[in-house]
């Protein structure tokens, strides 16, 4: 019976093709919305947590910013010997710390001059951070502890300078801290683009590279900003707290003068904005829904009226009120779950091109096509009640006299 | 996951009562707000199973109202109608609706085809709502198709079909659960006069088979093919008188020699 009434609705609805359609746009238009906003919304946040990914979820900054305003003092600044002392102290659950060193050199081979963001990093940095050496070798505990001038380099920027990729054994010349000297390659690897980043400017006009971090930073610099990666799967939260209590004391400071600024509270913004932007969608996608939906129940009550006859029919050869009633709710709810169908097509797609278009691996989520489609449906059943009771309740006499 | 369980009282699937159609002291009278129209008067009516009945009269006369009650589509306002035995008096509608299903074959004025749906699906209609499986449906209904003449033309819509095709295919759905009563209501009187002899005598057929044929006309000419001819007027049962068939009569005419006149239908012809 419930196949026969698909069939029956499909029929109807297909007599109609011009009025279905446009009966259908409201809910197309919504449940397009939808689906597009919130397969960008996914698309973003799987971008996003990509680029975290690569980045690490444990990493955070910590530096003193007194919370009054007031100016900075002498000790807020951090030495070799602090990162030393906070290295062994937590020991068991940070796995990498630094001084957050970076300079922008110049670097001169031959007539070739081409400028680098040269980041100061420790020897077991790549155990933390993913670098994709492609020639040669990642700097050692040898290159940072005996503070060679030791250099890798990223392939493009390798390629600039040198001509070549493979600028393994090449030395270029550059000044740092006013010390003009030699440079010697020892890897040079693959930087992997993230479309994302690429899209919003992230990589800016440097090329990147690393050099010891002992190159940058001497024993009486002092440091303003340390980065740190905490152990694979800490809560940072609470390990946040502690940490920056412990900085707190040891720098005679408030913990409100202590910023920790790590990724997962990034994230935890982004999830925020997000958050918001779907709480608006869903309010136009409601709206639209409930727009589509009236058009909906006019046009089964015009149908219902056109129809008055075939009701007269049915009910005399033996339809109960529940027959009708199933029948025109049937046709509603197959009415509107098309919309949603259409509007699915229409969202993905658009969402495809554009995804397309940039270059950015759309990410569509099977479930939401299923709610959608669902959603739709149930919005014709709702809205279906109404004529389709006007329907059943029609006396057999009256709607067999009707012309 | 919307099929609602068929629930068919025993009453309605049985068939318990010789009288077909006993209506005892019927009265029914039309409320419309300010006044009350008198439709029937204290209507008294027996009509057994395997009766040809014609119910006659001009428009107002009550056939229609009496139509309507026989038909279990509206109910009495007084008294009884015992259709097959079961008093529809006090019945709800779902219940009427089973009794209209199972019980009652419609064949209308206007053919009452639903339009854009072929011929066997509209004779597969009322099956549907018996809830017979869609392969007895569509046997039966090609079979009906077959024997009401309209074999090759079961996938043709009604706009495509001619008048007395398309009430052939009313009566063929009329039949769909081979119900004890057929109830014919002026089925010829959108129908020329070589058609109207084509149903006329397909209802002789089928009454010949032994179905029990109720039809309202308002036609001498169409009531002459009946057994049984009841007439009304101002909503008062008139006269009820036996008469003999027109085919009957042509036959008795035909073995008479000295009547050369010709019959008054050319039956023979119109049945091609």
């Amino acid at each position: 019976m419930l196949f026969e009434n698909m069939t029956m609705a499909v029929h109807a609805i297909k007599a109609n093709k011009m009025r279905s359609l446009l009966t259908m746009l409201g809910i197309i238009i919504g449940i397009g919305s939808v689906i597009a906003i919130v397969s960008i919304g996914d698309t973003m946040r799987f971008m996003i947590s990509d680029i975290y990914k690569d980045v690490g979820t444990t990493l955070a900054y910590v530096y003193i910013w007194p919370s009054d305003g007031s100016d900075m003092r002498q000790s807020d600044y951090f030495s070799v010997d602090d990162v030393d002392r906070i290295r062994e102290v937590y020991k068991d659950e940070i796995t990498y710390i630094d001084s957050s060193s970076q300079q922008n050199v110049e670097a001169v081979f031959g007539r070739n001059k081409v400028k680098f963001a040269l980041e100061g990093i420790g020897s077991n940095y790549p155990n933390v951070h993913k670098i994709n050496i492609i020639y040669g070798r990642n700097l050692n505990e040898g290159d940072i502890k005996g503070r060679k001038n030791h250099v890798v380099l990223e392939a493009e920027g390798a390629k600039e300078l040198f001509g070549t990729e493979n600028a393994v054994g090449k030395s270029f010349r550059t000044t740092i801290y006013g010390d003009t000297d030699d440079y010697d390659v020892v890897g040079v690897y693959r930087k992997e683009e993230n479309p994302f980043l690429a899209m919003v400017g992230g990589s800016g006009e440097n090329k990147e590279g690393y050099l010891p971090e002992s190159i940058l930073v001497w024993p009486n610099d002092t440091i303003y900003n340390i980065r740190l990666y905490a152990k694979e799967g800490t809560d940072m939260s609470s390990f946040s707290e502690r940490f920056s209590q412990y900085i707190a004391k040891s720098k005679n400071r408030k913990r409100e003068d202590v910023t920790f600024y790590s990724v997962s509270s990034e994230m935890g913004s982004v999830d925020q904005i997000m958050g918001g932007l779907s709480a608006a969608v869903g309010g136009i996608a409601a709206i639209s829904l409930l727009v589509g939906g009236i058009g909906i129940m006019n046009i089964m009550l015009v149908s219902v009226t056109e129809r008055t006859r075939e009701i007269g029919i049915r009910k005399a050869l033996g339809a109960k009120t529940w027959d009708v009633m199933v029948q025109f709710l049937t046709e509603s709810a197959i009415l509107s779950a098309m919309g949603g169908i259409i509007g699915v097509i229409t969202g993905a797609g658009l969402v495809f091109l554009g995804g397309t278009l940039l270059g950015m691996t759309v990410v569509i989520k099977p479930m939401v096509i299923i709610i959608a489609v669902g959603f739709s449906a149930l919005v014709g059943v709702f809205f279906g009640i109404y004529p389709a009771s006007k329907a059943a309740g029609k006396d057999p006499i009256e709607a067999l006299r009707y012309e | 996951m919307w099929k609602k369980k068929e629930v068919i009282p025993d009453y309605i699937t049985q068939n318990v009562s010789e009288d077909l159609i006993k209506l005892v002291d019927m009265v029914k009278i039309y409320d419309t707000g300010s006044i009350k129209v008198l439709g029937l008067k204290r209507v008294n009516l027996t009509i057994k199973r395997g009766e040809f009945v014609a119910i006659m009269g001009q428009s107002g006369s009550g056939k229609s109202t009496l139509m309507n009650i026989l038909g279990c589509l509206d109910r009495p306002t007084m008294g009884h109608y015992f259709l097959d035995g079961i008093d529809t008096a006090d019945l709800p509608s779902d219940d009427l609706s089973a009794i209209r299903n199972r019980k009652i074959g419609f064949v209308f004025q206007s053919f009452n085809l639903i339009s854009r749906t072929s011929a066997l699906k509209n004779v597969e209609l009322p099956m549907t709502y018996a809830h017979i499986s869609k392969k007895a449906r569509e046997k039966r209904a090609l079979e009906l198709l077959e024997r009401v003449g309209l074999g090759t033309r079961y996938e043709h819509m009604p706009n495509e079909l001619s008048g007395g095709q398309r009430q052939r295919v009313a009566i063929a759905r009329a039949l769909a659960n081979e119900p004890p009563l057929i109830l014919a209501d002026e089925p010829t009187g959108n129908l020329d006069s070589a058609s109207s002899v084509e149903i006329m005598e397909l209802f002789s057929k089928l009454h010949n088979e032994g179905a029990t044929v109720v039809l309202v006309t308002h036609e001498e000419d169409i009531a002459a093919f009946t057994n049984r001819i009841i007439r009304f007027r101002d909503g008062n049962l008139v006269s009820d008188t036996p008469n003999i068939p027109i085919s009957k009569r042509e036959k008795e005419e035909l073995e008479e020699p000295e009547e050369p006149e010709e019959p008054e239908y050319q039956s023979g012809d119109a049945l091609c």
